[in-house]
């Protein structure tokens, strides 16, 4: 089956970069490569989210209903499950013969598995609870009496959560989104089983790393792959930083 | 203002709240202490709460009826609320927190000459570009108020407005309020638990305590007699004595009370003559001869009128021209031989008179 068989055989394979650079010199085509697919798939990751994960956070914040609980609990899970069952399962689902794999890949020609797309959901689904635990402090931080006097003020439900609410949650909402971008920096588990691990196509930087230590020469390039990844989120860090302080205002 | 209202609702915690009142004053006062229900009376009317059963009408406006399951949002009832802390946005520098109501709601009965009015009366001009952490509690309630008047609403509701500031920042406040009541002629519902307050702006007050009405009337008779229950509000119960004159001596400046002369506090500085002074009735002492050999300059011959025993106790109104109530232990009223008709003499210190502009 040619998708197993993408993962196992990139895994090991002796042409993974077949031009190889000396050891301690510049970066190669295939790490950038890398670094690329990683950013893209964080940032697509980070966006594909926010518009889940902030009215989530707010209901959570606000709701006042039993179903709270259960929506707590499912929004957390992918926190606590290993990440390889949360891929499972999302290759259960949107695999090209899961009920919403067939239905993207029929109805839109869109196929997710072993694409890059496939990468960046495995990447928002584990960083979710990260966003939506930091939004929702931010939402828990707000004076729900703030939006009270919005409404009193003549503001509807949704005029006030945008003029009032949101704004003032902004340096949470920064916050959840830096962690979730650096939590798919580094994600490995779910993305190698619903993407796959295709040189130029899904090896994001955690599974190029993991490429290079299983070849015998690897090292260096898992070294430069790794300095790559902690330079990333050193530049991560310091955009949140500048960001939260401007939101702060 | 034609208003009515009544609505029952019960907390979690088992706290009853069951108020019902009418009111067709341009101000109307709630007064009760702390936990009386008296803000959940304006959250109820600005439907930010839901009551179990209640009717709101506001000027033959139904914005509530839970009998005919009518509910008005807030953003239409066309009431705004000023709350204690004025709760201004603080992502919003003052001039947008100014225009908020405004550009929702306001715009479709005010104009810009309105904005200009509002910001001349309040003085807020200087503050427009700041954020609210940069300006003080007073001037935050200044933003507040202009806020609600701008909102385009057709009845103020101000959540004890004057409770957060200092004696000298209620003062110069409520002098802007007055100023507002006036100008504006909106309707207010006024929530305090200060007695001076009340009678300074209200025509009508409502006595609130514990979720229940226990007296509604004009000022003088819902707030004229010590409480026969616990609480009687964090001043107790306060004498305000309407000054007819005020004029300049060497000593100082003298008030006239009913044809009496009353030795007032030095004024602060600039300030306008003082049309009331308060004081508690425990600064009252009662003699029943001459008293010359005293410290207290303003002696006021009266007459015994009431005494009630409240709480160990007793509060004796003495008619002086203008009723002014003391605190008396049940011993020295024994003592006195105090009982209604006798002739007295109420004896005030000052420096315990405090004005009220």
């Amino acid at each position: 089956m040619p998708q197993r068989s993408q993962r196992c055989a990139a895994a090991t394979s002796a042409s993974a970069y077949p031009q190889r650079q000396e050891k301690g010199r510049s970066v190669t085509a295939e790490e950038w490569s890398a670094t690329r697919l990683s950013l893209l798939v964080a940032a697509a990751a980070v966006c594909g989210s926010l518009p889940f994960a902030i009215p989530i956070a707010f209901l959570l914040a606000r709701w006042r209903s039993p179903v709270r609980s259960l929506l707590e609990t499912l929004v957390s899970l992918p926190l606590v499950l290993p990440p390889v069952v949360t891929g499972y399962l999302l290759l259960l689902a949107f695999g090209r013969r899961g009920p919403i794999g067939a239905f993207l890949e029929q109805t839109f020609g869109l196929r997710v598995t072993f694409t890059w797309l496939g990468a960046a959901l495995a990447a928002a689904v584990v960083g979710f609870p990260l966003m939506v635990r930091a939004i929702r402090l931010a939402f828990d931080g707000i004076d729900p009496r703030l939006e009270a006097a919005a409404r009193g003020l003549g503001a509807g439900r949704w005029d006030a959560f945008v003029s009032v609410s949101l704004p003032l949650a902004l340096p949470g909402v920064v916050s959840g989104a830096v962690l979730a971008f650096a939590r798919s920096l580094g994600e490995f588990g779910a993305t190698i089983l619903v993407a796959g691990n295709i040189p130029g196509q899904t090896r994001t930087i955690p599974l190029a790393i993991f490429t290079e230590v299983n070849r015998p020469d690897g090292m260096p390039t898992a070294a430069r792959l790794v300095v790559l990844s902690i330079l990333l989120a050193l530049a991560a860090l310091l955009v949140s930083e500048r960001l939260e302080r401007r939101a702060h205002g | 203002m034609d208003f009515h209202f009544d609505c029952r609702l019960r907390f979690t915690g088992g706290f009853c709240y069951d108020v019902a009142f009418d009111s067709a004053a341009r101000v109307t006062a709630l007064f009760g202490p702390s936990g009386a229900g008296k803000t959940t009376t304006l959250e109820l009317i600005a439907g930010l709460v839901r009551p179990a059963q209640g009717q709101i009408r506001l000027s033959g406006r139904v914005l509530l009826d839970t009998d005919e399951r009518l509910w008005v949002e807030p953003r239409r009832r066309d009431v705004a609320l000023v709350p204690q802390d004025g709760r201004l946005f603080p992502h919003l520098r003052v001039r947008d927190n100014l225009l908020f109501g405004f550009r929702r709601r306001g715009k479709r009965v005010l104009t810009g000459a309105d904005v200009d009015r509002a910001t001349t009366v309040l003085e807020l001009a200087p503050l427009m570009d700041r954020f609210p952490r940069a300006i003080s509690g007073g001037e935050r309630q200044r933003v507040a108020l202009g806020r609600a008047l701008l909102s385009g609403a057709k009845l103020l509701l101000l959540d004890e407005p004057l409770g957060a500031l200092d004696q000298r920042l209620r003062i110069r406040i409520l002098g802007f309020l007055e100023r507002v009541v006036h100008e504006w002629r909106l309707p207010a519902i006024y929530v305090t638990h200060s007695q001076a307050e009340a009678r300074r702006l209200a025509e009508f007050v409502v006595v609130v305590e514990r979720g229940r009405v226990v007296g509604a009337g004009e000022p003088h008779a819902a707030l004229g007699a010590p409480r026969p229950l616990d609480w009687t509000g964090d001043e107790g119960l306060v004498n305000l004595l309407r000054l007819d004159q005020v004029v300049s001596e060497p000593d100082g400046p003298v008030g006239v009370v009913s044809g009496r002369r009353l030795l007032l506090p030095p004024a602060p500085a600039g300030a306008a003559p003082p049309d009331f002074v308060e004081f508690s009735p425990g600064a009252v002492l009662l003699s029943r001869g001459a008293s010359a050999d005293i410290s207290a300059r303003n002696h006021l011959a009266g007459v015994v009128r009431r005494l009630v025993e409240v709480g160990g106790r007793v509060f004796v109104a003495v008619d002086v021209g203008q009723l002014i109530w003391a605190t008396l232990t049940p011993q020295a009223v024994r003592d006195l031989g105090l009982a209604a008709n006798e002739s007295v003499t109420v004896i005030i210190k000052t420096h315990s008179l405090t004005f009220v502009p």
